[in-house]
């Protein structure tokens, strides 16, 4: 495979590349930094890609770079803490009871459920992301991820009841 | 009720498509007379929506993309002699070996068809061994075709043969003789079915066949376009096929 090749791939998939950068590291910088690098580290390595699912293993190149800046622990715990205050600021809102305001609620409803995925740890976080906001197969996200199908679909189902939990705080019924 | 655990389990993948016809079929029959299943599937459903309804996906900012168009390309490291991917032949190899009671291994002869069909082999296995033998879902074409866009020099032409006893489960990319093809999968009965589209000019004979572990490939001309059939059909029913897709690539 040659550099050219990585270069359109790249370009196919940088939404997909840059949004994962985001929900892992959290700011513009870090994410667009990470994916600048992986195209880099794809490119020398075009010659070593062997076969299966393209994106997939561009993903995981991304992932891998993103990982790499994450790795100073002190970051991420920095940057959840500063989500959670978020959160907890979200929380702090009523939510409008009547529905006339059904407007003002389906906006601040969209931002409860961002802020509740911020707050997922990583590994639900990047699982999620890769089959509700890239629609990712299972295979995909196993060789993204680099973990087999059954933990993948795992831990879809324990983040999926994480976010359930996290949407409907005393016992009310999500709208 | 016994049953629910199972059905249970089965909501996520149903939803996700990762569920195959014939398991998506009997959940559908549980849940049109379990209420509690009815209402697990809609509370994940919500969920789904939730998600896909928040404006939750970043997009690139442009300056990220001018930045990697504009990174010089590197020289590739060395010229690759094309082959099918080291890992490929391991799958191929290894399941050779699992089964080495049943299966015999036979000396291929060296070339470009001996590699096609080492590899269509290999391949259709690996998605055997998968969860799901397909990358891209679909019974209708109106999904199949355009997920081949893009990703292959040649889309093939895709038809749904359901009402024949062939319906079409979806695509997948894959790779014969170090090119990227697009794979047609179709069910018979319990039977897997994959349909290798061909580069054009490929080194292949058509009408020739090989067999391994039970497993037949045949090359045949689709519509003037080369492609490799791996199945462990009868020889009439992967004809009946043949025929299919024949006289639809030909209208």
């Amino acid at each position: 495979m040659s550099a050219a090749w990585v270069a359109e791939l790249a370009q196919q998939h940088l939404d997909a590349a840059y949004n994962l950068g985001r929900w892992l590291l959290g700011n513009e910088q870090d994410a667009a930094d990470a994916v600048h690098d992986a195209y880099l580290r794809a490119a020398r390595g075009a010659a070593t890609y062997a076969g299966g699912n393209a994106r997939a293993w561009w993903l995981a190149i991304v992932r891998n770079c993103c990982l790499a800046k994450l790795s100073s622990a002190q970051r991420e715990t920095d940057w959840a803490r500063s989500e959670a205050a978020h959160v907890a600021a979200a929380h702090a809102v009523a939510l409008p009871a009547s529905a006339v305001e059904e407007r003002a609620q389906s906006e601040q409803w969209r931002q409860r459920v961002g802020e509740c995925l911020r707050t997922l740890p990583r590994e639900f976080r990047e699982t999620l992301v890769l089959r509700e906001l890239e629609d990712l197969s299972y295979r995909e996200i196993a060789d993204v991820l680099g973990v087999p199908i059954g933990t993948v679909m795992s831990r879809l189902a324990r983040g999926r009841a994480l976010l359930q939990q996290a949407l409907t705080p005393h016992g009310e019924e999500a709208p | 009720m016994s049953d629910c655990d199972t059905f249970r389990a089965q909501l996520a993948p149903y939803l996700d498509g990762e569920l195959d016809r014939a398991d998506a079929r009997a959940l559908e029959a549980h849940i049109d007379g379990c209420a509690g299943c009815g209402a697990a599937l809609d509370e994940l459903d919500r969920l789904r929506r939730a998600l896909r309804d928040a404006n939750l996906r970043h997009t690139a900012p442009p300056a990220l993309r001018a930045r990697i168009a504009a990174e010089p390309l590197p020289l590739p490291a060395r010229r690759r002699v094309p082959s099918a991917p080291a890992w490929l032949r391991y799958a191929a190899c290894a399941l050779l070996a699992f089964g080495a009671g049943a299966l015999a291994m036979r000396e291929r002869a060296p070339g470009a068809q001996a590699q096609l069909e080492h590899d269509a082999f290999a391949s259709h296995w690996r998605a055997l061994a998968a969860a799901t033998p397909v990358d891209v879902v679909s019974s209708d074409r109106h999904t199949v075709k355009p997920w081949f866009a893009g990703k292959v020099a040649q889309a093939p032409v895709v038809r749904d043969f359901a009402d024949q006893g062939f319906p079409l489960v979806g695509g997948r990319i894959d790779y014969l003789g170090g090119a990227r093809v697009p794979v047609l999968v179709y069910r018979h009965g319990q039977h897997v079915i994959d349909v290798f589209v061909l580069p054009s000019g490929s080194a292949t004979h058509a009408g020739a066949s090989a067999q391994d572990a039970g497993y037949t490939l045949r090359f045949v001309t689709l519509g003037g376009q080369p492609a490799a059939i791996v199945a462990d059909t009868d020889a009439s029913e992967l004809a009946k096929l043949i025929a299919l897709i024949e006289s639809a690539s030909s209208s």
